[in-house]
This record gives C-alpha cells, sequence and structure tokens, in this order.
C-alpha cells in the first residue's frame, strides 16, 4: 500500500540551518526607513533649542513673542478653519448627491472631483491670478465690460480670495471620506427607521447624519491638515497681498540671510499641532467610525431627488466651474496666446509659449530633474512601502508596529518642516547632500512614505497569507515566496503606489521650495520663478504638461486597480 | 515512513495559552485527526509542526529529527511536509499544471519527469485533462482536489491538513471524506488532520484525538472515544449523551438523591461523580410489561414528558419517578409511548459511564 519514498537521510539539523535566510532583507528596510524618518526629525529638534552656549529656549521666545510671526499664526488658523469649513460645505452635500440620489451625470461630477483632487494646488492658485487678479482679472474685465464699472468685482490677493482657493483644491478630501462612508451604509438600516414609521428627513437626520459624522468630522480636521501643510497657494495669493502664513514665513526665514534656527523653532508647533490633529482624527474614526458601519454594504437604494434634479446638478457643475473649467481654460488660453490678458483673436495666438518654454535650458534641466526624481523616487519607494507592508503585515520582526508608524508619521510632517529637517541633517556631515538631487529625492522618500506604505498595505491585506505558506510547505524559502507567488500577486497593487509616488513627487512644491539650488530645480519650482518674472504664458504651458503626466499616471493607475483613485467602488457596481 | 511525535507543546498569544501542555504521537503511516471546538488550540498545533509558528516550550519530532524546539526551528520549506488549506490556497495566477507541478522543483526530480508525474497525480485526483485551467475556473470541489494533488505530488513525509471540507457544501464533504480515505489507504502518508466536526474525524482517522483548552483530553478509535470516554468533555463533544451528577456509594453503585444505578464493572472510588449514559442504550418499555431486574440492568420508573418524532428514530425525554432527573432516550420508530405515559426505563449497567466529576482533564497516559 505505502509507496517507496526516495528521500535521502539527512544530518541533524544544527542551529543554522534553523535560520532564516531573509532575515538581512528585512533589518535593512527597516533600518533605511528608521534612518530616513529620525534623522531630519532629530536634527529639527536639536536645532530649535540648540545656541551658542548648549541649549536654550530663545528660539521659541522669540518666535512667540514676535509680531510678525504670531500674526503668521493667526492667519493660518484663520485659514485653516475657513477653508476647511468651506470644504465641508462643499464637499458633503456633492458626496451625499453622487452616493445617494438620483442625481444625473454622477459618474462625470466624480471625475470632476479627482480632477480637482490631482490637481496641484498652486497651479490652481496661479489658474486664479489670471481669473481674479484685481486689475488683469479675466473675470474682473469681463465684468467691467459688461457694467462699464470702475472698481474690479473680485480680488484673489485678500484672505477671502486666498480661503476660496484652498478650499477648491481640498474638498475633495471631505467628499472621499463621506462617499466611502455613504457606501458602506446599507439601505437597510434607513428602511428599519422608515418602516417604523420615521419620514424620510428623520431618518436622515436620525440614522444617516450620526453615521456620517465622525466621517465629517474627520474630513474637517483633515481639510484643516491639507491647509496648514499648504505653501504654493499662500505664497502665490498671501505674498503680493501682504500677509504670511506659518509655512510662507518658514520659507522667508530660509531667504538670505537664512535663521535655520529660527525656521526650526517655528516648525515644532505646526509639527505638533498636525499631529495631534491627526491623533484626534484617529480617535474620531476609531470609535465608531467604520467598524459601526461595518459589513460590505448591502442594497444601496437611491433617493428621488425630484423637482431638485437641475438645480442640484447646477450647483456641481458651478463648483466644477471654479474648481476645473475656468482654471484650466484660462490656462489652455495663456498657453496658446501672445497675451494671455488679451480676447483669444488669431493675431493672438501662438505656439511660442511652448517653444520658449522647452527650448529654455534651465526648464528643460527642470523637467528631466522632475522626471528623474518622480521615477527614481516612485521605484525606490514603491519598493520599501512594498517591504515595510510586507514585514508589518507577516510580523516577520520584533518591533513590526513600531514600523508601521514610523512609515505613516511623515503625514504629520507640512513639507516645509520636512524640508527645514532635511536642509539641517544633510548640510552637514556625514551626510553632504545639499546641493544634489538627492536631497530632493530623500525629502520625496520621506513625504511619499505614508501613501505609498497604505497602498502596498492594502495590496498585501488581500493576499491570503496561505498562499504564501503552501509554497513555504512544498520547498520554497521565504525569498523566493516573495519573488514567485507574492509579486505577481501584488503586482497591480506595486504599480498602483509607485503611480501614487510619482504623482505626489512631480507636483511637490512645498519641500522643494527650501531645498532646490539652481542646479536642482524642478518644475514646481521654475513655475514658481516664472511667476517673480510674470512669465504666465511658460507658467500655463509648464502646468499643462505636468497636469497631462499627472493625469497619464492616473489613467495607468485606474486601469491596474478597477477603481478611481478616490478609493470607493466605482458606482454601478455591485452593491 | 517515520512517525510524528509532539512533546510537552506550549503556545501562548499575548496572554491566551492556545496550545498548554500537549503531547501526542503519531505512528508512521497513521492518519490520527485533532478534533475539538475551535480555539482548542488543534490549528495551532498543525501551525507548530508545519514549522509557521515556533514553540514557546516542548518540541516536535520528525522520526529522529527533532524539527521544532524554542531554540530552533527548521523553517517549513526544510521539513518534507505536505499541507492543504482550509482556503486551498491555490494560486490564482498560475495554471493547474503549473500549481501542482511546483514543489516538484525543489526535491530533486529531473525536469523531464515533472509532467508525467504531474499528469499521475492528476489522473489520481480525477482531475486529468484540466491542466491548463486556472484555479478561478474550477468548481470548489475540483480546487480541492487539486489542492490535494499539489500536496501529494512532492511525496511528502508527512501530510497535514487544516480543515480542508469546510469550504465545501454538504454533500461535496461527505463524497470528499471517503476521496480522502483512499488516498490515504494508497498513499500511506503519515498525516494529521484537523477539523472540528466529529464524524469527519470518525470517518477519515485510525484513530481521533480531541483537544480541550490546549490539551489532548482522550485518543483513540472512534469506537474507544464513543463507548468509553474518559472526561465529561469527550462525552459531550463526541456524540449525544445524559450527564448526571451524583456520588458513588460503593465501587458498583451510583446515587443522586433517591435514584440509584448500578455501574457495571466499575471500581468507582466513594466521592462525586458523573454518569455518562448514550440516549441510544437506554430502553423504554410500558410500564404494565415488568421485566425481571437484573444484576446487569438498571429498570426504572418514568414518565414521559415529550417525544419528537425524527424519521429514522424517536427522541423522548422521560422524568425519572424517583429523582428530578431528565433523560433523552433514542427509541425506534413508530413511537409506541406518547407524552403522559407511565414507562419502565431500562439501562443497562454496562451502558452507564462513570467519569469525573469536574471539567478537569487527567493527565492520561497516550496509548500507543
Amino acid at each position: 500500500m505505502a509507496r517507496e519514498l526516495t528521500v535521502t537521510v539527512r544530518p541533524l539539523p544544527s542551529r543554522l540551518e534553523g535560520l532564516d535566510r531573509s532575515a538581512p532583507v528585512w533589518i535593512i528596510a527597516a533600518a533605511a526607513l528608521l534612518l530616513l524618518m529620525l534623522l531630519p526629525l532629530a536634527w529639527l529638534g536639536y536645532l530649535s533649542v540648540s545656541g551658542e552656549g548648549g541649549l536654550t529656549l530663545t528660539h521659541y521666545a522669540r518666535v512667540f513673542t514676535d509680531a510678525r510671526l504670531q500674526k503668521a499664526l493667526w492667519n493660518t488658523v484663520v485659514l485653516a478653519f475657513w477653508s476647511a469649513l468651506l470644504s465641508l460645505a462643499i464637499g458633503a452635500p456633492m458626496a451625499w448627491l453622487t452616493a445617494r440620489t438620483d442625481l444625473p451625470g454622477k459618474r462625470v461630477i466624480r471625475g470632476l472631483v479627482m480632477a480637482s483632487f490631482v490637481t496641484p494646488p498652486f497651479l490652481g492658485a496661479f489658474a486664479w491670478v489670471m481669473l481674479a487678479g484685481p486689475n488683469a482679472g479675466y473675470l474682473n474685465k469681463l465684468y467691467r465690460g459688461l457694467t462699464g464699472a470702475e472698481t474690479p468685482l473680485l480680488n484673489i490677493f485678500t484672505m477671502p480670495g486666498l480661503i476660496f482657493v484652498v478650499a477648491l483644491y481640498t474638498f475633495p478630501y471631505v467628499y472621499i471620506m463621506i462617499v466611502n462612508t455613504l457606501e458602506l451604509i446599507a439601505s437597510d438600516l434607513e428602511e428599519a427607521a422608515s418602516i417604523l414609521g420615521a419620514s424620510r428627513l428623520w431618518v436622515a437626520l436620525t440614522v444617516t447624519l450620526p453615521m456620517v459624522a465622525p466621517a465629517i468630522l474627520s474630513g474637517f480636521i483633515l481639510s484643516v491638515l491639507q491647509a496648514l501643510a499648504l505653501f504654493g497657494s499662500p505664497a502665490i495669493l498671501a505674498l503680493p497681498a501682504g500677509f504670511h502664513t506659518i509655512t510662507t514665513q518658514i520659507w522667508a526665514l530660509f531667504q538670505y540671510p537664512p535663521k535655520v534656527e529660527m525656521a526650526a523653532a517655528f516648525s515644532v508647533p505646526l509639527l505638533l499641532a498636525t499631529a495631534l490633529l491627526l491623533f484626534l482624527q484617529k480617535k474620531l474614526l476609531g470609535r465608531r467610525g467604520y467598524a459601526a458601519v461595518g459589513g460590505k454594504g448591502g442594497q444601496r437604494r437611491q433617493i428621488a431627488l425630484g423637482p431638485w434634479r437641475q438645480p442640484a446638478l447646477l450647483a456641481c457643475l458651478a463648483v466644477m466651474a471654479c474648481a476645473i473649467f475656468l482654471p484650466y481654460g484660462i490656462l489652455a488660453k495663456a498657453a496658446f496666446s501672445r497675451a494671455w490678458a488679451q480676447p483669444l483673436t488669431w493675431d493672438n495666438v501662438t505656439l511660442g509659449n511652448w517653444s520658449f518654454t522647452f527650448l529654455s535650458i534651465s526648464t528643460q534641466t527642470a523637467i528631466v530633474n522632475t522626471l528623474e526624481l518622480g521615477v527614481l523616487t516612485a521605484c525606490v519607494g514603491a519598493g520599501l512601502a512594498t517591504l515595510l507592508a510586507y514585514i508589518t503585515n507577516r510580523r516577520l520582526i520584533v518591533g513590526y508596529q513600531l514600523l508601521a508608524f514610523l512609515a505613516l508619521a511623515p503625514v504629520v510632517i507640512p513639507g516645509v518642516v520636512l524640508a527645514v529637517g532635511l536642509f539641517i541633517a544633510y548640510t552637514r556631515p556625514p551626510f553632504l547632500l545639499y546641493g544634489t538631487l538627492w536631497i530632493l529625492f530623500l525629502a520625496y522618500l520621506t513625504k511619499e512614505m505614508p501613501v505609498g506604505y497604505s497602498q502596498s498595505d492594502a495590496t498585501f491585506r488581500g493576499i491570503h497569507p496561505e498562499l504564501e505558506e503552501a509554497g513555504r510547505i512544498l520547498g520554497a524559502g521565504r525569498l523566493r515566496v516573495l519573488g514567485e507567488i507574492t509579486a505577481p500577486l501584488a503586482r497591480s497593487g506595486i504599480i498602483a503606489t509607485w503611480c501614487f509616488i510619482f504623482i505626489g513627487v512631480i507636483r511637490e512644491l512645498s519641500a522643494s521650495i527650501l531645498l532646490f539650488t539652481p542646479n536642482t530645480k524642478v518644475m514646481s519650482v521654475v513655475i514658481f520663478d516664472l511667476k517673480e518674472e510674470g512669465q504666465f504664458g511658460a507658467i500655463a504651458v509648464l502646468g499643462l504638461f505636468m497636469l497631462a503626466v499627472t493625469f497619464l499616471a492616473v489613467v495607468l493607475m485606474q486601469t491596474l486597480l478597477g477603481r478611481d483613485v478616490l478609493g470607493a467602488r466605482p458606482s454601478g457596481g455591485s452593491g | 515512513m517515520p512517525g510524528v511525535s509532539i512533546r510537552g507543546l506550549h503556545k501562548r498569544y499575548g496572554d491566551v495559552a492556545a496550545v498548554d501542555g500537549l503531547d501526542l504521537d503519531v505512528k508512521p503511516g497513521e492518519l490520527v485527526a485533532l478534533l475539538g471546538p475551535s480555539g482548542c488550540g488543534k490549528t495551532t498545533t498543525l501551525r507548530v509542526v508545519a514549522g509557521f509558528l515556533a514553540p514557546d516550550s516542548g518540541e516536535v519530532w520528525v522520526g529522529d529529527r527533532c524539527l521544532s524546539s524554542p531554540a530552533t526551528v527548521i523553517p517549513p520549506e526544510r521539513r518534507r511536509m505536505g499541507m492543504i488549506f482550509q482556503s486551498y490556497a491555490l494560486w490564482p495566477h498560475m495554471t493547474v499544471a503549473q500549481n501542482v507541478a511546483y514543489g516538484l522543483r525543489f526535491n530533486g526530480v529531473p525536469r523531464t519527469e515533472r509532467d508525467g508525474k504531474v499528469t499521475e497525480m492528476l489522473r489520481v485526483v480525477q482531475l486529468a485533462g484540466y491542466e491548463q485551467r486556472y484555479p478561478g475556473e474550477l468548481s470548489g470541489g475540483q480546487q480541492q482536489r487539486v489542492a490535494v494533488a499539489r500536496a501529494l505530488v512532492v511525496e511528502p513525509e508527512i501530510l497535514l491538513l487544516d480543515e480542508p471540507l469546510s469550504n465545501l457544501d454538504a454533500s461535496l464533504r461527505e463524497e470528499m471524506r471517503f476521496e480522502i480515505r483512499r488516498l490515504h489507504e494508497t498513499f500511506g502518508i503519515t498525516t494529521l488532520y484537523v477539523t472540528h466536526d466529529q464524524s469527519e474525524a470518525m470517518v477519515i482517522s485510525d484513530r481521533v484525538a480531541v483537544l480541550d483548552q490546549g490539551r489532548v483530553a482522550q485518543i483513540g478509535t472512534a469506537e474507544e472515544l464513543f463507548e468509553r470516554p474518559r472526561t465529561r468533555f469527550v462525552a459531550e463533544f463526541i456524540g449525544k449523551t445524559n450527564l448526571i451528577e451524583g456520588t458513588a456509594e460503593r465501587s458498583d453503585t451510583f446515587v443522586r438523591g433517591s435514584l440509584r444505578l448500578r455501574v457495571f464493572d466499575a471500581n468507582l472510588t466513594p466521592g462525586p461523580v458523573v454518569l455518562s449514559i448514550r440516549p441510544h442504550q437506554i430502553a423504554l418499555g410500558p410500564a404494565s410489561l415488568a421485566p425481571p431486574s437484573s444484576a446487569g440492568e438498571n429498570v426504572l420508573r418514568a414518565t414521559v414528558l415529550r417525544a419528537s418524532y425524527l424519521g429514522d428514530a424517536v427522541d423522548y425525554q422521560v422524568q425519572l419517578a424517583d429523582g428530578d432527573t431528565v433523560l433523552r432516550v433514542a427509541g425506534p420508530t413508530p413511537p409506541r409511548v406518547r407524552p403522559g405515559d407511565s414507562v419502565r426505563v431500562r439501562i443497562p449497567a454496562s451502558a452507564c459511564i462513570p467519569l469525573p466529576p469536574d471539567g478537569a482533564i487527567p493527565r492520561v497516559k497516550l496509548s500507543q
């Protein structure tokens, strides 16, 4: 009955045989992350309290007593609060309309929100300078032409103007949080209330709203975080208006003569504020957010809007006009005209901006730099994030929870603050990287790690560990299983991670603006510089080029993931 | 063909002891089922044997090789074992043939012989002709067969199965039980089979190890476990039973209030004891037909409380006249007594199995 087995008798196993040969790989990945995260932050903290004769708190004292800096702090609070509130006012109703009602053209609206999500905010800000600058702004010219008035209708160089523009590109965060929650709530829960005799409004107020409340609050907090960390829009809109926010103030402290210690001291409060807000948001979601909603969501039935369908659609389109149509339109117009503020007649049409932009040596260098950095960071970042997510998912080394924490930690580090830390860490031995592309590479790698890690983590969660164990028990070592079984299964997820990182890198401004040198400019920095020269045609050309590359990556990613970047299941999919 | 020996195995997850001093010997070529409710430590034990988990203390031996100890854990890929997973764990990006051939690369089978081995093994599991399909294109039962083929084709020394049938529907599950038993008889590989389904364990295995709270409560053939349970847990877990708590008065007499039962062939020590009486070993008869009472039989008066017709048997609840005891009785169809009837209950003394009173598991010496 028993078949003959051809098994050679091996000697008793030694201690060495029990060792996991793959261990060095995990340990190196973990050490790389540790160094990447801790070095800049440690230097930042240290420099903020270091003085001539040892430790001191004078930098902090100066930061908090300087009236200009206090004003910058207050401006940031105002900007963050109002832009988050405005984001909520735009994002929440739009989320409900697209997730729950029979609004026409939901897919289109969703696509437009996504476009707004991936639009670099500083490009939006530039576009709005061209649209609503007090003198040459296109909308103001139209208004003056129509009414004959002398004064401009809109002035974007004001705090309300800044809040408005920031909110236009921040509201997608609120939208995503709420849409994802709404799509998880089965209609059963609402119908259970209806069957008990509650009216539609009462159901919305007592059942739906409380379940979505954590998402609303955490969307609000995310928007605040976004506004706190933003550099481009305030630099473009607030500086001409004569006021600072924290991020622009840190940047100003870096201008000649640089006051690095002051910048460090000013960065720490911003860092702590973001950390606190993020902690708060996690608490909110943890308590009863998704857990209570739970499940894969049962059937969802649409609510009929009745006579409100057309007005609701118009409102959504009006928002999208401000976020997408008008800005993209003015950029396109500027890219193809000799004088962007003049009407688009045949005399005014030109391709000169394109040749001027792409023939300029410095622009060419910046484009090459950006793409090089984008590809390099995306490759290294996706690789590292994949390894880290694998380690934490399969609990390969002691302290894997710390790794997960570290990989997600940069979420709380605003780009400008990260740049200050990196600048300090890499302008002195043993790592002299300032002036090279490597310091930008490290900045991007650090900044994109949370996105890359979350994406990879989701990928590995979807791969059953037994698939790997089946390979092990058949005789394949851990690394071989990783290469032959896990990697092929995770492939599309890894490529999506690559795209996420790439998109983040090519639009990055807030860290780049402190770390670039004349030889290491990137596209976003060139765009920022062109503003000083008033070269709006060239800005438009570069901006459109950046958008084109971004959308290419988005399309690639969507194809791979089978879902859109917003993370929710495609509408019309199975409930 | 080596056997498997697990000695004093402990494994904790945080504060919870998943495996708490487990000893088990599997003879060469034997199929032993690890049976128990969820949380009894059966899957943890299997994963320690496979090398996916390191023991906190204790050792796992295969033949004369110590594979796992707290100091050294030979990785799974060097254990020459095969494993079949609950999820089947077929690789969706490989064809059936690629799935099955995967392990052959590592055990020295020349490239030229691999195709032949795969074809042969697929024929054995009745999947000839499915080589180029992908797992996603197969039914649940077919996927199960591919998983079996993939584990067997490498001719492992030890085969591990982790609830392999729990994802199949009822009729297919029954069919696969016999199929797995047939394959075991063909290949004779030493096998550990984890399941929570007692009838599955009884059909498939040579011996069943019942696990309770991380230890082996009892090991034996299906018949031994059913007829001679050693603990209350085993008696309740294997089949249905009546448990009556009381005290031993003499070496052969059980007392609960005014209820006295003769226990055959038992050396009871006076003190608290629990009796297990299987429902199908109790007979009911009309009160008028009083049979002669003998030393080998207990005859008691009772009243029928309820009778449920189940098709192949009638499930009675009867209240004994000399106590507050209610017994479940499985009687033949058609029902001969009705609720409210006075009846005579006949319980053979040999059907009364004495068990230790509390839930404690006696440290059993394992039968070899």
